[in-house]
């Protein structure tokens, strides 16, 4: 059930039925509601057996890229050479994304024992959950859990006697948005400044320290379990064709009740903003809507009666991402929303790629001026010009990530930008 | 059937089909094909490619973005074009990028003239700026007691932190902070120390890193280059000597794959500076009536044609001499019957690249010292002892910490050299010699490599290659032909020595060749 | 001496109001027991820097570059290469803060939701300016990157805890919460 409004449209059975029950942090509860049976069942599979029962599900990253998760595993080497690793990516800075802190706030044993399966899949002998450093509150939950899953033998040595031994280490970051970049992430994680990597070498062929590893969301491996209980026909009850399953919304901004729900994949975008989510408060209008976190494509009001899908999104001309809306009022300034956006993919840039590094400040020192009303109707031209500057040249999509929001508001919202230029060229 | 994948592969690029071996770089391949793809972060010399100066993009046909060619292996049957219109306009754009924040001082910046930045913004034609913001401003810094950083000029291609770490083994130069305020830096309180340290300047390819005694000395159009040996040690690391009005102002590495690869060591580099200084010999002077005077070559010449003695005598050369002075300064001593002969050698503490083992910074500093025991000198701590009469014959040797009555007890002292002591003042003659940045010659390396310098600078007053004096010398006495070209007292040594047989100046060339001696001087012992 | 399991040895709270500040990080036995829990959870001594680095945080609030030094030696690596790491991240005080570490969320979602005000209105009140340190050593608010609570905005974390739905107006409760957190030890 969603966090903390729940919703009649919600699907709370994989990943938020214990959401708001402390008690579910407890092993012993957790046990009670049927936890780690996935594990026990996956113990007694072939690794290869886990994959094909996941990638039959068509689970898909949920990190925002969408990749279909069973086809990422098989990426891995057949034939094992040394260590393999699974890097769970709890890395979570998005703007606009807080939904795998739910999962660790309230489900950390599911995502235990989601990674011990995945492990089990990649054929790894170590996890690595890595935890974006803010997250205290939710880090301090999950090093609890593990605590206990190693005591009662869940994690270890000779697995729930298996002999099956598998590690897992809960590493924390220190504030960095770059480092939830799968090859970013990799390199803070081996203790280095998180700066992406190029590919290839890919992570399944040379990733920490050099060897094969797959990195996969805190949300993707939290389904994994219920996958492996229940087969992956009973995952594609919900959702569709190319996007089943369920999906943990995040929704933000101006919103009646703003938070997490688990939905099925395919509700339309606009019954999750104004059905579940309550519209916008004191009767205003949308006038925007950036729906997979902000490094996806502003939708306007009108633009919002699209299945929440990951085709159709992309067909509408934006990204589910994360399904994380930020719904915008009719009230708010979008030069300056862009403004703030801006600033931060500007504080973020690794610094690598002199597109990102520059472009990121560039666009904002922009912004910011037109927002300041010092702007001129040659900055348009520039900022359209820097759209196509920043996207397809860089080391990681970072910078692409930027031109989605810059240029659908450059598209949709002009008037907004000419209103404070005020006609100089 | 399996067929064993073959050696090479042939791909084109910008219509040129060129055949390289499998596992080449498309930037490699194009350079086989004659093209040079512009690029910062890449350097031949340092094994990290990290692509991310994003300047060496290459449109790939069929590949739907363009990829960065340093790291690209080129495939069989691939078609790159370097030149088309997205990969023109992403080179473009990172050039628009590198200058948006940077202050474009080239008028003070000693990179002006020998900049990528500067050459690629012509090459793209990148020259209006259309950046409305204040400009970032992050300062200078000091990096090592002679290096200075100037951190506004900086593209982050990060080659001099990965020189550093890669190719001198100490990681001390790091990327410090992140974006758009990054900069390089070290550890405060930790300058750079390294012995290695100066080729940072030589792989920034802008000026962000400047050597502090280069510091507005010379532009770029202002020197005269050439290429040349370094006289720091017997390592023999090709150079290219800079200089301005007949100064030497900065020396730098040049490529040799067998010596030295792309570097070069700090004592090399800032030792030779320094011997710009002191006072020099530039004109004969022979002493007649108790003083020295004055003469023309022909007049000392002659006289010393008359008055040098035979028979009884000793010789100090310095291995700073280039080989075809020792030789000839031999065949002068066979012409008296002298034998034997000695020379003086600095040492001083070894330091190794790590990244590049070949090239050491070597105990002996001096350049060739195993040209000197070629010609049958040999090593000495000391100066020749007192003399009672006979020929005292000084070639090259400084004598700069000798007593100021050294020589004063030969019969007759014959000083031939570049800078005058007050020990050579007891010579009954003091020939004007050239140093080695004044001429043409060769050095013998510590591994018995045979290498080539060239003149760079213009002797002063009337000062001539030592070889040629002692080549003039010895025919005007009936020994052997005098020589006005390198190449011909060249083509003598090589005659009179037979482990230099078979080698051919031409052959030679700015590369070198193996002399195939027996070895270096031995270690001094302790 | 605070005992962890290591497999969560690097995930320990860093950003903390109690300090136990040390000359050396490696001089006591806790310091030494991290570091060797830290060690063996990767193959190579390098994996223990984040670790590490979050260590020296933990006990003094900041990392100084006497810790960036000794974290080096203890990892064998050089003191440089522990400075470009540090200071990649921001979580990380290259100076010391003040007890209370105030970082207010001003991202897309708290802009929205008045988090500049919350910003400006906790620099009022603790008197300070922005990444400074208050007069009595207790305070020193930033502006802050998404802190992952977007639904509850405005977010402001307050060394290792969240403060969801913060307005201009509840800006003193907060502080007072604080304080309160303080007596109560």
């Amino acid at each position: 059930m969603g966090f903390p409004h729940s919703h009649d449209l919600e699907v709370g059975t994989i990943l938020s039925r214990h959401f708001g029950d402390p008690k579910a942090r407890e092993l012993e509860t957790w046990l009670g509601y049927g936890g780690y049976e996935g594990l026990k069942q996956a113990i007694g599979m072939e690794p290869g057996e886990i994959t094909t029962v996941v990638k039959d599900s068509g689970l898909r990253g949920r990190g925002g890229a969408g990749f279909p998760t069973g086809l990422k595993w098989t990426f891995m080497p057949q034939e094992k050479k040394g260590p393999h690793f699974l890097c769970c990516n709890a890395d979570e800075s998005e703007p606009g994304a807080f939904k795998d802190r739910e999962i660790l706030r309230w489900v950390p044993h599911l995502l235990i024992e989601g990674c011990l399966i995945a492990a089990r899949a990649i054929r790894a002998e170590h996890v690595y959950i890595y935890v974006r450093g803010e997250y205290f509150p939710f880090t301090s939950i999950l090093n609890d859990a593990v605590v206990e899953a190693y005591e009662a033998g869940y994690i270890g040595k000779n697995i729930l006697g298996s002999g099956w031994d598998c590690d897992l280490t809960v590493h924390i970051g220190a504030g960095a948005y770059i480092a939830g970049e799968e090859t970013g992430l990799m390199s803070s994680l081996t203790g280095g400044r998180a700066e992406p990597k190029i590919k290839p070498p890919f992570p399944a062929q040379s990733g920490v320290f050099g060897m094969p590893t797959t990195v996969n969301n805190v949300e993707t491996l939290a389904a994994v379990p219920m996958i492996v209980v229940n087969g992956s026909d009973w995952y594609r009850q919900w959702g569709t064709e190319k996007s089943p399953g369920t999906k943990l919304w995040c929704c933000s901004g101006h919103l009646v009740r703003p938070g997490n729900y688990e939905l099925e994949l395919g509700v339309p975008l606009k019954d999750v903003i104004y059905e579940v989510c309550g519209g916008v408060p004191d009767g205003k209008k949308v006038k925007a809507v950036i729906p997979g976190g902000s490094s996806t494509a502003m939708l306007t009001a009108d633009e919002l009666d699209v299945p929440s899908t990951y085709e159709g999104l992309q067909e509408a001309g934006s990204s589910l991402g994360t399904a994380s809306p930020i719904v915008l009022n009719e009230d708010t300034n979008i030069v300056s929303a862009m403004r703030r956006i801006a600033d931060f993919y500007a504080h973020e840039s690794c610094g690598q790629c002199v597109q990102c590094r520059e472009g990121t400040s560039w666009v904002a020192q922009i912004l910011k001026r037109i927002e300041a009303g010092d702007g001129r109707l040659s900055d348009l031209d520039t900022l359209y010009d820097l759209c196509e500057q920043l996207t397809g040249r860089t080391i990681c999509v970072l910078a692409d990530s930027v031109v989605f929001p810059l240029r659908s508001s450059l598209d949709k919202f002009r008037n907004e930008y000419e209103a404070l230029i005020g006609g100089r060229a | 059937m399996n067929q064993p994948a073959s050696e090479t592969i042939r791909l084109t690029i910008d219509g040129v089909e060129v055949t390289v071996p499998r596992g080449t770089t498309v930037l490699k391949a194009a350079e086989r094909a004659g093209i040079v793809v512009p690029h910062y972060c890449y350097h031949p010399g340092i094994p990290s490619r990290p692509a991310q100066c994003r300047m060496c993009l290459v449109e790939i046909e069929g590949q739907p973005k363009l990829q960065p060619s340093c790291v690209m292996t080129a495939g069989e049957g691939m078609n790159v074009i370097t030149q088309s219109e997205a990969a023109k306009e992403a080179r473009r754009s990172v050039i628009e990028f590198l200058l948006l924040n940077h202050p474009v001082d080239c008028p003070i910046c000693d990179a002006a003239g020998q900049c990528m930045l500067q050459d690629y913004a012509y090459e793209t034609g990148q020259l209006e700026s259309r950046f409305r913001e204040a400009k970032l401003v992050l300062g200078r810094d000091r990096i090592a007691d002679d290096i200075l950083y100037f951190a506004d000029r900086c593209i982050l291609c990060t080659r001099c932190v990965r020189f550093m770490r890669d190719v001198a083994g100490e990681e001390s130069l790091i990327v410090a902070q992140r974006g758009h305020k990054a900069y390089i830096d070290t550890f405060p309180g930790k300058d750079l120390d390294h012995e290695f340290r100066g080729n940072i300047v030589d792989v920034c390819p802008v000026g962000a890193l400047v050597h502090e005694d280069f510091l507005f000395k010379a532009r770029a159009w202002d020197m005269d280059t050439a290429p040349s040996i370094c006289p720091g040690c017997s390592n023999g690391c090709n150079i290219e000597i800079g200089a301005k009005e007949n100064q030497i102002v900065r020396l730098k590495p040049r490529y040799n794959a067998d010596v030295n690869a792309y570097w070069m060591c700090d004592y090399g580099r800032k030792h030779l500076v320094m011997s710009n200084r002191g006072a020099r010999i530039d004109l004969p002077l022979v002493r007649r009536n108790g003083e020295l005077e004055a003469v023309h070559w022909g007049e000392a010449l002659d006289w010393l044609a008359d008055s040098l003695p035979s028979g009884d005598g000793v010789a100090l050369i310095s291995p700073f001499e280039s080989t075809e002075t020792i030789a000839a300064v031999r065949a002068l001593l066979d012409s008296v019957g002298i034998s034997g002969g000695t020379y003086r050698l600095e040492r001083g503490g070894e330091a190794q690249l790590e990244g590049f083992p070949k090239l050491k910074l070597r105990a002996e500093r001096a350049p060739n010292a195993a040209g000197a025991e070629l010609f049958g000198f040999s090593e000495t701590a000391a100066l020749p002892g007192p003399m009672t009469g006979g020929l005292l014959l000084v070639a090259g040797d400084r004598l700069a910490d000798a007593p100021s009555d050294f020589g004063a007890d030969a019969g007759f002292f014959l000083y031939i050299g570049s800078h005058l002591s007050d020990a050579a003042r007891n010579a009954d003659a003091i020939l004007p010699a050239t140093t080695f940045a004044e001429m043409e010659g060769t050095f013998i390396n510590h591994a018995g490599r045979i290498q080539r310098f060239q003149q760079a600078l213009v002797p002063p007053g009337v000062a001539r290659p030592a070889w040629m004096i002692l080549r003039r010398l010895l025919a005007m006495r009936g020994v052997g032909q005098a020589v006005l070209e390198a190449k011909d007292a060249f083509a003598m040594a090589v005659e009179e020595a037979a482990e230099l047989t078979g080698l051919e100046w031409a052959a030679i060339g700015l590369r070198g060749a193996d002399a195939k001696l027996d070895g270096a001087p031995a270690p001094a012992a302790g | 001496m605070k005992k962890v399991h290591p497999a969560v040895v690097g995930a320990q709270p860093f950003q903390v109001a109690d300090l136990r500040p040390v000359d050396r990080l490696f001089a006591d036995a806790e310091g030494r027991d991290r570091l060797e829990k830290a060690l063996s959870r990767y193959p190579e001594k390098k994996g223990a820097l984040l670790p590490m680095l979050a260590y020296a945080q933990e006990r003094n609030g900041w990392v100084s570059p006497e810790a960036m030094e000794e974290i080096a030696g203890a990892l064998e690596l050089t003191p440089a290469y522990v400075r470009s790491v540090a200071t990649f991240y921001t979580m990380y005080a290259k100076r010391p803060v003040g007890r209370y570490w105030i970082q207010v969320c001003t991202c897309i979602s708290c802009h929205v939701n008045r988090g500049e005000e919350v910003f400006e209105k906790f620099l009022e009140q603790t008197g300070t300016r922005a990444g400074e340190v208050s007069e009595d050593g207790r305070y020193t608010v930033i502006e802050a990157e998404c802190l992952g609570a977007c639904g509850f905005a405005t977010v402001v974390q307050v060394n290792d805890r969240y403060f969801e739905n913060v307005t201009p107006e509840s800006v003193p409760e907060v502080l007072a919460q604080l304080e309160q957190s303080d007596s109560e030890e």
